[in-house]
């Protein structure tokens, strides 16, 4: 049996980089710094790309406009803690909870897409322009997002998740149901073709590129693949 | 024995707030009030003394890497276990696991509560701990013989408290069926 003495070996990895370190702040902060930078983003977005709300908001029922957008903000910025809650060790989010979270985001943005298909009397998808309404919005899904991806995954990377994959799953599930939030108040298509095919489809790319950012990294950190 | 685990939590607290201050006294109380109990875990995994000795070194430099992690005063030990946790699964995903299984005079001594030394003395109940799936043998291991509440075992295992006394219930449930097949206990 050994003793309770620290090996040399460690001793002397420890004592050569025992610099003082700062301790991470809980998740919910980090969450409220991650919810900011995504709200700047944003901001900015809308404002470069020149984004107005939806012609027929007037016509949709409050519930239906705002408070659909404000219910998936708040389910987008739950996602984003959980991304950071995970990425500590010890702090780990169970299977179930990460499922029934992500499945939650995903399950409301289409809810919330016939919903409002149901509701509006708005532009439906003109003959011949699906593709080019698509990419468009997809190009503003993604810039609408990016900021709080970007946020989300450096704040879970910096961390040290244990299952980066989860995290960086829940991360871009997050950073995607906070940007189609937006975008449901901005999109003037209320044809369902175009909500599930580019909207609900940009939550799914998103949700990739974050369990492959997750991948990446660990790759990288632990030298698996 | 609850107030003891409360005095253990706040003297670990206090080692890992000094750790992360600088101070190489509080990383080595932390490593003296741990080794024991991170070999013990880290065996259940790799079933081999010197591989638990080494995985124990590359913990505490996972640790240590990961520091500035730790956030007090939230409890040290589900963080400590689900990184010592995590170099175990790596290690053995990477291929490197030994097959050598190792006698039980050479198992790291932890201290037995008396809801499992009831059971059977401390050499069959290694033996019948080694018997079970791992994964049975992993949350016995955190809540019964080092005494993490289901709550700890949850943030570990990356799963929920319910399910950690779920998988503890079953899991002893199994380990009284082997001891009556050996006709040896009380079950």
């Amino acid at each position: 049996m050994s003793t309770d003495l620290l090996p040399d070996s460690l001793r002397q990895a420890i004592s050569d980089d025992l610099v003082p370190v700062k301790p991470l702040p809980p998740a919910w902060m980090r969450t409220l710094w991650a919810v900011a930078v995504a709200a700047i983003g944003l901001a900015v977005v809308i404002t470069a790309f020149k984004l107005t709300l939806r012609p027929d908001m007037a016509q949709l029922p409050m519930w239906l406009s705002w408070g659909c957008t404000a219910l998936q903000l708040v389910v987008g910025v739950v996602l984003v803690g959980m991304a950071l809650r995970e990425a500590v060790p010890g702090n780990g989010v169970p299977t179930g909870a990460v499922t029934l979270a992500v499945a939650t985001g995903v399950l409301m943005q289409i809810l919330v897409g016939i919903a409002t298909w149901m509701h509006s009397p708005g532009m439906s998808l003109l003959e011949g322009h699906g593709l080019r309404a698509g990419v468009t919005c997809a190009t503003h899904d993604a810039a609408l997002a990016l900021p709080a991806l970007a946020a989300t995954l450096w704040l879970v990377f910096r961390a040290l998740p244990l299952r980066p994959s989860i995290a960086g799953l829940l991360g871009g599930t997050g950073a995607a149901v906070t940007a189609d939030a937006v975008t449901h108040i901005l999109c003037p298509m209320s044809d369902l073709r175009h909500v599930l095919l580019w909207h609900t489809g940009m939550i799914f790319g998103l949700m990739v590129v974050g369990w492959v950012a997750g991948k990446l990294w660990e790759r990288h950190r632990f030298g698996k693949g | 024995m609850g107030v003891d685990r409360q005095a253990e939590e706040k003297r670990l607290i206090a080692f890992m707030i000094g750790y992360q201050k600088g101070s190489m006294d509080d990383f080595e109380g932390l490593y003296a009030a741990l080794k024991q109990p991170l070999l013990r875990y880290l065996w259940t995994f790799v079933r081999n003394a010197t591989v638990a000795e080494d995985l124990l070194q590359e913990t505490f430099l996972q640790i240590h890497r990961a520091r500035q992690t730790y956030t007090p005063p939230r409890p040290v030990r589900p963080w400590i276990y689900a990184i010592t946790r995590h170099v175990a699964l790596m290690h053995l995903r990477s291929g490197r696991r030994r097959k050598e299984m190792l006698a039980d005079d050479q198992l790291p001594e932890v201290p037995v509560p008396p809801e499992m030394e009831k059971l059977a003395d401390r050499a069959t109940l290694h033996q019948l701990l080694s018997e079970l799936p791992s994964h049975s043998q992993e949350v016995l291991m955190l809540h019964h013989l080092l005494g993490m509440s289901f709550l700890e075992v949850g943030q570990i295992l990356g799963i929920a408290a319910g399910t950690a006394k779920v998988r503890s219930h079953r899991a002893l449930k199994a380990l009284r069926e082997r001891l009556a097949e050996r006709g040896g206990g009380d079950a």
